[in-house]
């Protein structure tokens, strides 16, 4: 186990390095001088001026060893074009809302999911089984964005049950700790819902699968024989033949989270590594587009990683070599 | 246990989705006319305007926590730029021009008490002019020689050029606490950005009083200000909010008392809404296709003329402006005192259009739909933004338009840095763009040949204009040099370098218990601090 670890580890190293020079190389040929003025009264030599203080003046090689250098050796990131803001900074800000909701998205995901396949897996191909069935392949098939803007016109500006974006209200740093957490709540669970139910289809038909097959397995008949409930036989043991592949869908679902995250947290608003990398996109904040990719391909190869070595430990039919 | 745990914790989760959901329900809670929220496009990521980014939401939110020397009035419709004391009680030319003596208010403090002096002021403009700070707007000191301290509060400018514009140039940027600030080497202001929250000091009508990096902004009454009375609000909530659907939507939703940056597709869902009022107010800017005269197809001053009248602008502003637009005469816009007002557009006339591009040599000879001159088809790429989406839409619109008279413009979108190098280096057929009017009306970078490889896009040269632009100037007061300008707008309608689509209205909602608001051409909170509630 500690040989695979290790192996993923490096792994997972070079995969991220990989990233790093091909974002790099991308960005850097992309045509366009993001820091040319845009004030017909600047001068050109105003350009020139940021140019020598971002290093930009260096040949490309050198440019680029010195940023993998920095990133590498103490996580510098350099300077934001845009605000002069150390990247570091600005992405530490902005990652722990972003993680904030991708983890709520996973737990709406997940809880809807889950819930709807044990639904349509307790009685298949009754009209619940078929209701579930058309609606999760609706919620699949409708773009995020559009399933956002509806969820805010509709229950944030029509019904007023939830603000229509932002992650906090106005003002809120003058709440105690138990309201900023209700504030926060109140702002997370629509962006969160619109994230997961995106997904959540997926799991709903897996789970509802997992369910029917387990009851023809030797396990689901041993656990109705020995008198178990319908529910816990359903619960607990179809739900636990069912875990380590809902896990692996986990890490899955993981990269399309992040890029939902970029569309939801556009629509609500909310101050996520997505505003940010979008902002710095339109704004031509090449050392924030950079570092808001790479912090993504990190994330998304952490949790790959994650549910592959969870997927080894529960699985005994997977070894680890 | 399994069985008997669900009733709990069903009541659990329906008691605490009823606490989430119902704190985020909308509040009938009395109003607190102490203070205000307003939505807006900003990003504030440092106090220090000298490398704050160069935005008109920057500004607009840095007026109101610093003060410079002299306030410019937002409406130019009646004469150039008309200047009010701000930190600045009065000043004085010499009679040769070349010295400005100004004479700063003694009951000026900074928020932590120390007097703003004349040294602040001095240390101003060596900060505004240092290489490592690299001020965008350093332009503005090219003729400033010297800042000479007389007394703690009489400052005295010495250049080396009488220029016209020299109380606009002096009053750009905020005068900065240099009793606070120059602790910090200059070489290292650009490094470190957030040294200057932890060491703010403000002398405006507003001190910053809590921020959330990218979401909010918190500005409470600054006591010491010397305005007594003002502001009248005791506390401005600045709620970062990045486009025009999310700023409706907090609108109707409640959550904002004012947004500004309304988008004109989005006016509709606002007018006529109890409890807010729509303001429409005019600024600097104008949209324009620019037509490259170094290809072949827009060498000639005729076609760029026929090309105008074959473009429907009244269309355009009335399909994707919503009447919150107007057609476009003279990039000297029409809210500018400067501004021809006999000048006519060109009309939208296919016809004409099309007699002219024959008059032209433009002719279908092959009879493929699409004229042609020298055996050169009349087809090339006409390029905007990406994220322009009212540009983009108008470009199809244009396609359409040339499309019946023979001509195929064939739109593209290119990313804003690629397309702005593109067209200083005149590698591309025609544009549309935008630029906001610069209220000096110093037209040598877009217009005079000097400007060609930088923003005289078109590069468009003709030795009258670039006599013109020269000859306004030199004027010392720019009201005798109005007839230049009338004269240039007529040169270049008849030459069409570029031309002129539409000029935008800003729109701005307000929540209509609101007074006093007087938005404008320079700032969305322009008198911000005389706000208050009804």
């Amino acid at each position: 186990m500690i040989r695979l670890v290790l192996r993923r580890l490096a792994a997972a190293a070079v995969l991220f390095l990989i990233v790093l020079t091909l974002t790099f190389a991308a960005v850097a040929g992309a045509p366009g001088d993001p820091l040319a003025p845009t004030d017909p009264r600047i001068p050109a030599e105003h350009a020139e001026r940021l140019r020598a203080l971002y290093g930009l003046d260096q040949p490309l090689p050198a440019r680029y060893l010195r940023w993998l250098g920095a990133v590498l050796l103490s996580w510098d990131w350099g300077q934001s074009y845009q605000t002069g803001r150390p990247v570091s900074g600005l992405l530490f800000e902005s990652l722990a809302p972003t993680l904030l909701l991708g983890g709520a998205a996973l737990f709406a995901q997940y809880l809807l999911g889950i819930g709807l396949g044990l639904i349509a897996g307790r009685r298949p191909n009754s009209w619940l089984d078929l209701g579930v069935r058309g609606a999760s392949l609706l919620v699949y098939a409708l773009p995020t964005f559009w399933v956002g803007l509806m969820a805010v016109l509709v229950v944030g500006v029509g019904l007023g049950l939830a603000p229509t974006g932002g992650m906090t209200s106005a003002a809120a740093y003058e709440l105690g700790p138990l309201p900023a957490t209700l504030d926060v709540l109140a702002h997370l669970w629509l962006p969160a819902l619109v994230l997961g139910l995106s997904m959540a289809g997926d799991i709903a038909r897996y789970t509802r699968n997992s369910l029917i097959e387990f009851q023809t397995t030797d396990a689901g008949r041993a656990a109705r024989a020995r008198g178990l409930s319908e529910n816990r036989i359903l619960l607990v043991h179809g739900l636990a033949h069912a875990a380590p592949r809902l896990l692996q869908m986990a890490a899955v679902s993981a990269p399309l989270l992040l890029s939902g995250a970029i569309v939801a947290e556009a629509v609500f608003v909310w101050p996520g590594l997505g505003s940010t990398m979008l902002q710095a996109i339109q704004a031509g904040d090449v050392p924030v587009v950079l570092a808001a990719t790479a912090y993504g391909a990190a994330l998304v190869i952490a949790a790959s990683l994650a549910a592959d070595l969870l997927l080894v430990r529960l699985d005994p039919r997977i070894k680890a070599e | 246990m399994y069985d008997d745990s669900v009733p709990l914790l069903r009541r659990l989760a329906v008691a605490g989705l009823t606490a989430v959901v119902g704190w985020g329900c909308s509040s009938g809670a009395p109003r607190d006319t102490t203070r205000l929220t307003v939505g807006l496009r900003f990003d504030y990521p440092t106090p220090n305007e000298l490398i704050g980014p160069p935005t008109l939401a920057y500004a607009a939110i840095n007026d109101q926590m610093f003060l410079s020397l002299m306030q410019e009035r937002g409406d130019f419709r009646e004469g150039p730029p008309v200047w009010a004391p701000g930190l600045a009680e009065d000043w004085e030319f010499s009679e040769d021009r070349l010295k400005l003596t100004v004479r700063l208010r003694s009951d000026a403090r900074w928020s932590d008490g120390e007097p703003v002096t004349a040294e602040d002021v001095r240390f101003t403009w060596l900060a505004q002019t240092d290489d490592d700070v690299a001020w965008g707007s350093s332009y503005v000191h090219e003729a400033t020689l010297d800042v000479e301290v007389l007394d703690p509060h009489t400052v005295r400018f010495h250049f080396d050029a009488a220029l016209p514009t020299v109380l606009a140039d002096m009053s750009t940027g905020a005068i900065l606490p240099r009793h606070a600030w120059e602790a910090q080497p200059f070489a290292e202001w650009r490094g470190d950005p957030d040294w200057f929250f932890d060491h703010l000091v403000t002398g405006g009508p507003f001190r910053l009083e809590n921020r959330t990096p990218g979401s909010e902004l918190v500005l409470g009454r600054n006591p010491g200000h010397f305005e007594t009375d003002l502001p009248r609000l005791e506390r401005v909530i600045l709620r970062a909010t990045p486009d025009s659907t999310a700023l409706t939507n907090r609108l109707l939703a409640g959550e904002l008392d004012v947004a500004t940056g309304i988008a004109a597709a989005d006016a509709n869902r606002i007018d006529g809404q109890s409890g807010f009022r729509l303001l429409a107010y005019s600024n600097r800017q104008y949209t324009f296709v620019v037509w490259n005269t170094t290809r072949p197809w827009f060498e000639d001053a005729a076609t760029r003329r026929a090309l105008a009248l074959a473009i429907d602008r009244q269309a355009i502003v009335d399909t994707i402006w919503h009447g919150y637009a107007k057609v476009g005469r003279s990039p000297v816009i029409s809210g500018v005192w400067a501004h021809d007002p006999d000048l006519e557009p060109w009309p939208h006339d296919p016809d004409a259009a099309r007699a002219a591009l024959h008059e032209a040599g433009w002719m279908d000879a092959d009879g493929d739909g699409i004229l042609e001159r020298g055996g050169r088809p009349f087809r090339f790429e006409l390029a905007t933004y990406t994220g322009a989406v009212s540009r983009w839409d108008a470009v199809q619109m244009i396609q359409a338009d040339l499309r019946a008279v023979g001509i195929d413009a064939q739109p593209r979108r290119v990313e804003p840095s690629a397309l702005t190098q593109r067209l200083q280096e005149q590698d591309f057929d025609a544009a549309a763009s935008a630029f906001a009017i610069d209220t000096s009306l110093d037209f040598r970078p877009l217009f005079h040949s000097e400007g060609i490889g930088g923003f005289n896009f078109a590069a468009y040269a003709n030795p009258e204009v670039d006599r013109l632009i020269e000859s306004f100037a030199t004027r010392a007061d720019p009201l005798d040099g109005r007839e230049d300008l009338h004269r240039l707008q007529r040169l270049l309608h008849d030459d069409q370098p570029m031309l002129v689509l539409w000029e935008p209205l800003s729109l701005a909602a307000f929540n209509d218990q609101l007074e006093s608001v007087a938005p404008n051409a320079l700032s969305p909170l322009a008198n911000l601090k005389e706000w208050t509630w009804r």
